[in-house]
């Protein structure tokens, strides 16, 4: 152990804990005593059937476990600018006239909602195949946010229904025009055309819609049983579907975005959009967990060291993310070939302020922002880097779609912000509904203990 | 731990080391390690089966500078591998690789990022275990049987004999009013020897030698001369089954490595079927004029004049009489074999077609050889053009110059 010793060192990180106080930990070894102990070896040894069926009595702290009126406060002013800000995009297209402009905005703040909740459907998952034990009091919040796949679904409709009817503004591998001239899409049309891209969004939406469904159901389940074999089954439930989410994410990322520039390849091109998919996802949840406990929700059980670690996560995968973009560019910018080459040549043409500014703004400031300790600890400092990466995901996934409508220059426009604000409200409205009766938290987890008890250093 | 007497047998007039005081829960730990705290020890410490959180307050430890050590590290580790970079292929010995520019930025990242990384790493590590003071292979402690349930289920405050503020009957009061379970006096350590185990300095000593063994290879060998062969450490990297350029190969029949390109191929950009412009010819005769790609315009002119400068002055001279530098020196030399230039300005020259010019310097004439090699038929066409105006220059009466200008030139 360290010997260094100062006199003036208070006891000031204890005293952010009020939840481990002494009352609260003597309630808890009685009632480990009354049950024999038994709670904490089921927790430990999860994965035997022959562990002790005892339900875990949630013994946690005292607060507000339910969103309550809340729910319906969100609901209400989230569907209302989610539907007008929605309506008001539709609007400005059909005055504008440029439904191919329409359909790209859509497309951004689509795939900036779809990101959000795929990396909470992602979380899930993890948290369940490694067992964790500090992320049980979060967990609920992302179950909720994964559980939006249907209207995810609904809202791929305005983009996979307009192809299906022949419609071409996005995709020009549904030109048959366009096929006609190019060597390159007639051979990549038995992959690239409607009827199989529908196909695989069906696909998609409904693996993720299984797997979501599974996990906010089981859990909930959890909360009224107890029964310590739901965990174990979602443990043997989260590995295949860890596998299956690596692929559709991947070939879904392909099929929306990628197949935009369908003369353009790139193998990095899914593991950037997913680590996109994780810091918006860290950033949202450490935004939820701020505005729940300022509104005096789950204000004990989610502690300094629970926010702590979603910074973390922010922290690591803004690196992530960084790896992984530089890795794609430097490949092609080093081989400079120009079927590669030429998806960066409008990035690093007219649309270069907008790539230094995903340099600078997406990893350069927010690395040396989230760098400190302290920063994470800090719910202002936490708070401004979650809103900060959500804004710059937006700008990710602009860079990402944009170009491939206008290489020449940046359009953005009010049409942008309406549908970009419009799905967001209708996004964070839906989560909300399903949160509503539920508690924000599992209460009968077999980890929770542990969950509550987290410390970080 | 600062002296420690050699072997001696056990005895019980051993000097104190400290006094040890066990407790049955990390909570009961923690508020003795305040009290001590508060008591203004200094040298004590804490022993437990597992990390108990809230020890680092309880007992006063500042917050590690071991992160500031790493950032340190790391921003060292980057710096490096930049300068490192910079300084062998854009500077010390500047070298193209890939066509990209000697200091290319996005090329030098993967080496800053792992030599960051392995600064970072290395002194996370290492400052890890010197701020630990680590590794601490003896302590009085391990003779104490009471301590060997620190390894179990056991919480454990030692302080020790030599802080300013102990004093053996009132640290033994404190100790005890902390609820201790057992306070124990531990004596010095007097059966360890205060030496390093002699097979360890063997060990370190073997390997250092051994360590310095490849350098000292390197170093010989950079001096020696041997006519045997290389040694090949990676013979299958040395010697590939490929085939060279201009090599043997039994598999073919002509027994060349290289093949022909397929009868009647052309290479992109090679397809020469413009007589005119790429033989200087019309009909098998040199043409007299220019090929229609040719324009007659400045730029042209400009151009000519460029390749003019590059290729011909250094025999020709800047105005084509023939006294360019080479000649000059050849003449003051006075080697036997050399010819002198052509005066390329004489009038039985500007008579001649164009594409006669052309030809003679595409393929070359008399000593002169052909250009066409290195200049591109444009480009000898712009020459050409040149040669016309020079020649021009050279063989004008005074009607050539403008009418307003002549009396000056009188």
């Amino acid at each position: 152990m360290a010997t260094k010793k100062s006199k003036k060192s208070d006891d000031a990180p204890d005293s952010e804990r009020p939840v481990k106080k002494s009352s609260d930990k003597k309630k808890t070894s009685d009632s480990k005593k009354s049950t024999g102990d038994k709670p904490t070896k089921a927790a430990g040894g999860g994965g035997k059937s022959g562990q002790p069926k005892t339900p875990i009595v949630d013994d946690g702290p005292e607060e507000e476990l339910r969103l309550g009126p809340l729910g319906n406060k969100v609901m209400t002013i989230a569907g209302g600018i989610g539907v007008v800000g929605t309506g008001a995009a539709v609007g400005l297209g059909a005055m504008e006239g440029q439904w191919a402009h329409f359909f790209h905005s859509y497309l951004v703040a689509f795939f900036w909602v779809l990101t959000i909740g795929l990396g909470a459907l992602w979380f899930v998952t993890l948290q369940h195949l490694t067992r964790s034990e500090w992320s049980p009091v979060v967990r609920r919040i992302a179950e909720v946010l994964g559980a939006n796949i249907p209207l995810l679904a609904v809202m791929a409709l305005v983009v996979v229904g307009p192809l299906l009817m022949g419609n071409h503004d996005l995709y020009k591998w549904a030109d048959p025009a366009e096929v006609k001239h190019s060597l390159l899409l007639q051979k990549k049309s038995p992959y690239l055309n409607t009827t199989f891209f529908a196909a695989r969004f069906v696909f998609y939406f409904g693996v993720w819609f299984i797997f979501s469904r599974l996990f906010l159901k089981r859990s909930v389940e959890q909360d009224s049983t107890g029964k310590p074999e739901l965990t174990n089954n979602l443990w043997a439930v989260s590995a295949p579907g860890m596998i299956l989410f690596a692929l559709t994410v991947t070939f879904c990322s392909i099929d929306f975005v990628m197949s935009l520039a369908p003369e353009w390849f790139s193998t990095m091109f899914g593991v950037y959009v997913f680590a996109g998919c994780v810091v918006s996802f860290y950033s949202t949840m450490g935004l939820i967990v701020l505005w729940l406990q300022k509104n005096g929700r789950l204000s004990k059980s989610i502690t300094v060291h629970h926010r702590h670690d979603i910074g973390k996560m922010m922290f690591a995968f803004v690196v992530f993310w960084a790896y992984i973009a530089f890795s794609q560019f430097m490949l092609i910018w080093y081989a400079d070939i120009p079927e590669e080459t030429v998806w960066f040549k409008p990035r690093l043409g007219e649309w270069l302020p907008v790539s230094a500014a995903l340099l600078f703004l997406h990893f350069v400031v927010p690395f040396l922002g989230l760098l400190s300790k302290h920063v994470k600890r800090h719910r202002f400092g936490l708070g401004f880097w979650a809103v900060w990466l959500l804004v710059i995901h937006y700008v990710d996934l602009y860079w990402l779609i944009m170009p491939n409508f206008s290489p020449g220059k940046v359009p953005f426009s009010l049409m942008d912000i309406c549908a970009w604000v419009g799905l967001a409200g209708l996004f964070l409205a839906s989560s909300a509904r399903t949160a509503m009766n539920l508690n924000l938290r599992p209460t009968r987890d077999p980890r929770l203990d542990k969950s509550l008890a987290f410390e970080n250093i | 731990m600062s002296e420690k007497k050699q072997t001696k047998p056990a005895s019980k007039e051993a000097p104190l080391y400290g006094l040890l005081a066990e407790y049955e829960k990390p909570k009961q730990l923690l508020a003795a390690a305040k009290k001590v705290r508060d008591a203004g020890f200094e040298q004590w410490d804490t022993y437990t089966p597992f990390p108990v959180h809230g020890i680092d307050p309880a007992m006063g430890i500042k917050p590690t500078i071991l992160p500031w050590l790493v950032l340190g590290a790391g921003l060292t580790g980057a710096t490096t591998a930049l300068v490192l970079q910079w300084w062998t292929n854009a500077h010390d010995y500047a070298w193209i690789v890939s066509g990209k520019p000697f200091w290319s930025l996005p090329a030098n990242i993967p080496v800053t990022f792992e030599l960051t990384v392995l600064f970072s790493a290395i002194t996370t590590l290492v400052g890890m275990l010197m701020l630990n003071k680590l590794p601490h292979p003896s302590s009085p402690l391990d003779f104490s049987e009471r301590f060997a349930r620190v390894t179990d289920d056991r919480f454990f405050v030692v302080i020790e004999a030599r802080d300013p503020k102990f004093d053996e009957g009132d640290t033994k009061a404190l100790l005890e009013s902390t609820g201790a379970v057992a306070v124990e006096a531990v004596p010095e350590d007097t059966k360890t020897e205060g030496r390093m185990p002699s097979v360890l300095v063997y060990a370190i000593v073997i390997l250092t030698c051994a360590a310095i063994v490849p350098f000292a290879l390197s170093a010989y060998a950079r001096e020696a001369k041997n006519r045997s062969p290389r040694i090949h450490i990676v013979p299958d990297m040395d010697n590939q089954q490929k085939f060279k350029s201009q090599r043997e190969n039994d598999f073919f029949a002509d027994n060349r490595a290289m093949r022909e390109p397929v009868a009647g191929t052309v290479a992109r950009g090679l397809l020469r079927t413009d007589e005119h412009l790429y033989e200087g010819k019309a009909g098998g005769t040199w043409a007299r004029t220019f090929p229609p790609a040719i324009k007659a315009d400045a730029a042209t002119m400009q151009r000519g004049r460029t390749a003019f400068g590059i290729n011909c002055v250094p025999c020709h001279g800047p105005t084509g009489q023939g006294n360019g530098l080479v000649n000059k020196r050849a003449t003051e030399l006075a080697e036997g074999t050399w010819v002198p230039p052509t005066n390329v300005t004489q009038p039985h020259l500007a008579k001649q077609p164009v594409g006669q010019l052309y030809g003679s310097i595409k393929n070359g004439i008399r000593n002169m050889p052909g250009y066409g090699h290195q200049m591109s038929s444009e480009d000898i066409w712009a020459t050409v053009m040149y040669l016309r105006a020079l020649q021009r220059g050279q063989n004008a009466t005074l009607e050539d110059v403008p009418a307003a200008q002549r009396a000056g030139m009188k």
